[in-house]
């Protein structure tokens, strides 16, 4: 039984720290913007510059991270003026929902903002200004309480408890049920209390997650089994780093065997581009495990050929400084070679369970050489 | 065949014109009435311009029986302060086809004041009335004629005169027509509309059939310095014309009888006085600057002669053989034919030259040519391939041709002489676009002058944007000498060279409200039709016109620009006045504050926005834009 290296007090003064810390943080911004206007100029603030320039990659954190440059957002430029009054609407929403403790979700923002006569042309316009807050801040969305739509899931023996309003001190066991826990707000701020488990299992595919709770992969193989549901969500990703960070767990992940599965694993491992402005969304010691483009021929699984853009995706990784070395190298160069792919669920060639019984204890038995 | 010819010549020019009558513009009722108002408008407004008059013409259409569906008979009266026509002119001007008094070279409306006599006719036939004229040209009596025409003797029949008492001069015309004003109404409307735009020195009434009443006052104080009349240019000219020109120049050897004889007595004052041979020839000597051309032939022969009044009664003329220095006549008295050598150094040998073989070719060229020298003759006749003296009335036909293909051909001379035009001036011209449109923007160019075939023009042309002006633009008002152009727009020079510019590259876009006012002054607009409203797409012209625009756009391209800017600016302040506050709401609360913050002092500092042109900035040039 594994608990957590933080004791449950520590747990909940940390939690309130850091909320606080985003609440200084807010009313900091404000108050400067508030200080600017009072003294007959034009507010302004900078960010982080996201364009493609000033991201990089930094080989000490093993992830993408903004450059030095930065950008001026002024409420003098008109072009600008706009956005900047989106961003402080933002904050000023983001700065309530901390405060009162409730929870809102990329789409319910983008609503939310008409009751304000913020006009956002659409939800990606307000996504954008979401992530402008995250690089102001450096503060990922969730911090602010505002969560995506897609949930990926979680099983398996781990004991938590809620922090949110309402369920504070309640626990729960996230065995209890079957089709597994959906990774929400409530989840993603829980103290996680202890486990039995000794490895955590990601995997991209809802259905393949169900199999693995039939076949008691958990209670089998000791593990936690989280389904990222294609790319995972931040939550999720939050939810895996302070598994392996605060319960000593590892990490392996499974993907199909696709460029795109490769590259499912690698975000989880040190983040994407797109979010280069925060950190603590990597869990760099996680390991993928398959299904790899050598599985392909050393299991002799079914294969469909890799489409043009497929193909196109393994040239622009092999130009990322990620996929410049070991088993991201190699893999992407038998994938260009093949030019043939394979799901997960091309096991069931050799019968249902083969996965489970075959596949899963040699990769696991790998990984802890990797 | 004969009795053909004499059918030919039976067709008197009124025969002509009735049967012909759509040719000048009497096509239908509607277009009738219009081009009738125009020929009178138009003859009213040249009357005062020659005279140096300002122009207050009142155009009047009522409508006989005003119940009656169109078309049907309307009178049309146009009266003007011009100086009058004498009264024994009238019947020959208003009752015959081809009697009119614009016969020199210039700039002028319409020409030979045939359309008028048109219009006479055209009323005539479709309503049988005479036309009336009120004519004073002393500011004292008034004549008041009616006429009617008769068309195949192409005279007019006096059918009442009456004479009254006035204090002005001036000249009414009335007749009555076959029109439809339902139709043309429109387009009168336009036309008096943009005539006082074009001639904003005038003041244009006119009273419609429906009672309205359409007063353009004018504006501007000062005429424009009037056209005088020149001779023509070389290049303008055809073998007809030189022919004219020719005969013109040349005097028949007069028939020395019983009243030429009475003729030279009295211009020498010598008509009961009977002097010797030398006497005579000592009192021509001292006379002849006042005598005319036929007097001095006749002295000029009597010189060699060497005979008295007496004596030249009792001979006649036979032969002036000028190459052989020979004078042949016949004696009644001795019933014989006689010689006389005829010396060659003499001044009247020289008088007799000119008479018998025309002007020295030199000599035609300077004397009735434009900006046509000596030196330029001289180098002409070799270019040619003339001796200089050659004589005009020697000229084969096949030598006059070749001379007429040589003057268009010959480069070396002077452009033609642009003083018989008569533009309007940038001055009114912008005056009348500022008043009429009270644009945001107005800008205005005239062209120096120019000449395409020997004819001299210029172009004249103003561009506005914005105020009053409708949008959908550009809209084109087409003016040549004065008159505004309405029908046929599409085939026109000038709206070609607009259609050619491409707008987008002067900043202009989308709907926009603006116009292009474009007037072509020449003493022979190329109009593509006999009804005159659509200019020829002449190279010369169109490169002018061409020119003009381009000038104008890079102003107007500048304004637009500034007022792109200005618009910005406007647009900048409102976005500032909708977020400033939203900012400054939102960020009381994050900063926990109670109050919000003093904004306004942002507001208030922005820059007050005018999107008008300013007249103490001129717009600064830009570079010209390369033909494409």
């Amino acid at each position: 039984m594994k608990t957590n290296k933080n004791t449950a007090k520590e747990i909940s003064k940390k939690a309130k720290e850091k909320q606080q810390t985003i609440l200084d943080s807010l009313k900091n911004h404000g108050a400067k913007i508030y200080e600017d206007l009072e003294n007959g100029q034009f507010p302004k603030f900078s960010i982080p510059s996201r364009s493609v320039s000033n991201i990089v990659y930094d080989k000490k954190l093993r992830q993408y991270i903004l450059g030095n440059s930065t950008a001026l957002r002024s409420a003098k430029n008109s072009a600008q003026l706009r956005s900047f009054t989106q961003l402080m609407w933002l904050a000023f929403f983001a700065n309530r929902l901390t405060q009162e403790k409730k929870s809102s979700t990329l789409r319910d923002v983008y609503y939310s903002s008409q009751a304000f006569a913020i006009e956002f042309e659409d939800q990606s316009e307000s996504d954008n200004i979401i992530v402008d807050l995250e690089a102001v801040t450096s503060r990922p969305r969730e911090d602010f309480h505002i969560f995506p739509e897609e949930r990926s899931s979680i099983f398996g023996d781990l004991n938590i408890e809620y922090t949110i309003p309402g369920y504070e001190g309640k626990t729960m066991n996230l065995s209890n049920h079957p089709d597994g826990y959906s990774i929400g707000p409530s989840l993603t701020t829980a103290e996680l209390v202890d486990t039995s488990a000794e490895i955590v299992i990601a995997i991209e595919k809802g259905g393949l997650f169900t199999r693995f709770v039939e076949e008691q992969v958990d209670k089998k193989f000791k593990s936690i089994i989280i389904n990222t549901g294609g790319q995972a969500p931040r939550s999720t990703r939050t939810l895996l780093k302070r598994l392996h960070d605060e319960m000593g767990l590892p990490v392996i992940i499974l993907t199909d065997g696709d460029v795109y599965g490769e590259h499912i694993a690698m975000v989880i491992k040190s983040g994407s581009a797109n979010a280069a402005h925060l950190r603590e969304l990597t869990v760099p010691d996680a390991k993928w495990v398959g299904v790899w483009a050598t599985d392909i021929e050393k299991y002799k699984l079914p294969t469909i050929p890799m489409t043009e853009s497929d193909i196109k995706r393994c040239y622009d990784l092999q130009k990322d400084p990620r996929y410049e070395s070991g088993i991201w190298k190699k893999e992407l160069e038998v994938f260009l070679r093949l030019k043939r792919k394979a799901e997960l669920e091309a096991f069931a060639k050799y019968g249902l369970t083969n996965i489970t019984d075959k596949y899963l204890p040699q990769k696991l038995e790998l990984a802890k050489s990797l | 065949m004969s009795s053909i010819k004499e059918k030919f010549n039976q067709i008197s020019p009124s025969e002509f014109f009735y049967s012909n009558r759509d040719l000048a513009g009497f096509s239908n009722p509607t277009r009738s009435l219009y081009t009738a108002v125009r020929e009178f408008v138009e003859n009213a407004l040249d009357a005062c311009d020659q005279m140096g008059i300002l122009p207050e013409v009142q155009l009047t259409i009522k409508a006989v029986d005003p119940d009656k569906p169109d078309p049907k008979p309307y009178i049309l009266t146009v009266k003007d302060n011009g100086p009058g026509i004498d009264a024994k002119h009238i019947p020959l001007a208003f009752g015959t086809v081809l009697y009119g008094s614009k016969f020199g070279l210039k700039q002028a409306r319409g020409m030979f004041g045939l359309g008028a006599t048109m219009a006479i006719l055209y009323g005539q036939i479709t309503t049988n009335k005479p036309v009336i004229v009120k004519s004073s040209n002393d500011a004292k009596i008034q004549n008041q004629f009616e006429i009617l025409l008769d068309i195949q003797k192409n005279k007019p029949i006096i059918q009442k005169h009456t004479t009254k008492d006035v204090s002005k001069k001036g000249l009414s015309v009335s007749i009555c027509l076959e029109g439809d004003y339902s139709k043309a109404g429109n387009k009168i409307r336009d036309y008096v509309y943009e005539t006082s735009l074009i001639t904003p020195y005038a003041t244009i009434t006119f009273d419609d059939p429906k009672g309205q009443k359409f007063h353009h006052p004018r504006f501007v104080k000062e005429i424009p310095p009037p056209p005088t009349i020149i001779r023509p240019h070389p290049h303008g000219i055809d073998v007809e014309r030189i022919r004219r020109m020719i005969v013109e120049s040349q005097f028949e050897i007069p028939t020395i009888d019983d009243a030429m004889i009475e003729k030279v007595r009295k211009d020498l004052g010598l008509s009961k006085q009977n002097l010797s041979f030398s006497a005579i020839m000592t009192k021509a000597k001292k006379k002849w600057k006042n005598l005319p051309r036929q007097v001095r032939v006749v002295i000029a022969l009597m010189s060699f002669l060497k005979m008295d009044f007496e004596k030249l009664n009792k001979i006649r003329i036979e032969d002036i053989d000028v190459p052989n220095k020979k004078l042949y006549y016949w004696d009644f008295g001795e019933s014989l034919s006689k010689t006389v050598e005829m010396d060659p150094e003499s001044q009247y040998y020289k008088q007799l030259t000119n008479t018998v073989q025309g002007e020295p070719l030199t000599t035609f060229l300077t004397k009735r040519f434009q900006r046509v020298g000596p030196t330029t003759a001289v180098k002409f006749a070799e270019f040619a391939g003339f001796k200089p003296e050659k004589r005009m009335g020697t000229l084969t036909n096949e030598e006059l041709v070749n001379l007429s293909d040589s003057l268009q051909k010959f480069e070396d001379f002077m452009a033609p002489d642009s003083s018989c035009l008569a533009p309007l001036g940038e001055e009114p011209l912008e005056k009348g676009i500022k008043k009429f449109f009270n644009p945001d923007f107005t800008a205005v160019v005239q062209r120096p002058p120019s000449a395409y075939s020997g004819f001299p023009f210029i172009v004249e042309m103003g561009i506005a944007y914005g105020g009053d002006i409708k949008s959908g633009g550009p809209h084109v008002y087409r003016y040549a000498n004065r008159i505004p152009l309405l029908y046929d727009e599409g085939s026109d020079v000038v709206i070609k060279v607009v259609n050619d510019t491409d707008w987008g590259r002067y900043k202009v876009k989308g709907d926009p409200p603006f116009i292009i006012v474009s007037h072509i002054c020449s003493t022979r607009i190329p109009y593509k039709t006999a009804g005159k409203e659509n200019v020829a797409d002449r190279q010369e012209i169109e490169r002018e016109l061409r020119l003009a625009l381009q000038f104008l756009s890079r102003k107007l391209a500048a304004f637009m620009s500034k007022r792109g800017q200005a618009e910005m600016a406007k647009k900048r302040a409102n976005l500032y006045a909708k977020y400033i506050p939203m900012i400054a709401e939102f960020c009381t609360e994050l900063a926990g504050k109670k109050k919000e913050p003093n904004y306004k002092k942002i507001l208030d500092d922005l820059e007050p926005v005018d999107i008008k042109q300013t007249e103490s900035e001129p717009v600064e040039e830009e570079k010209p834009i390369e033909n494409q």
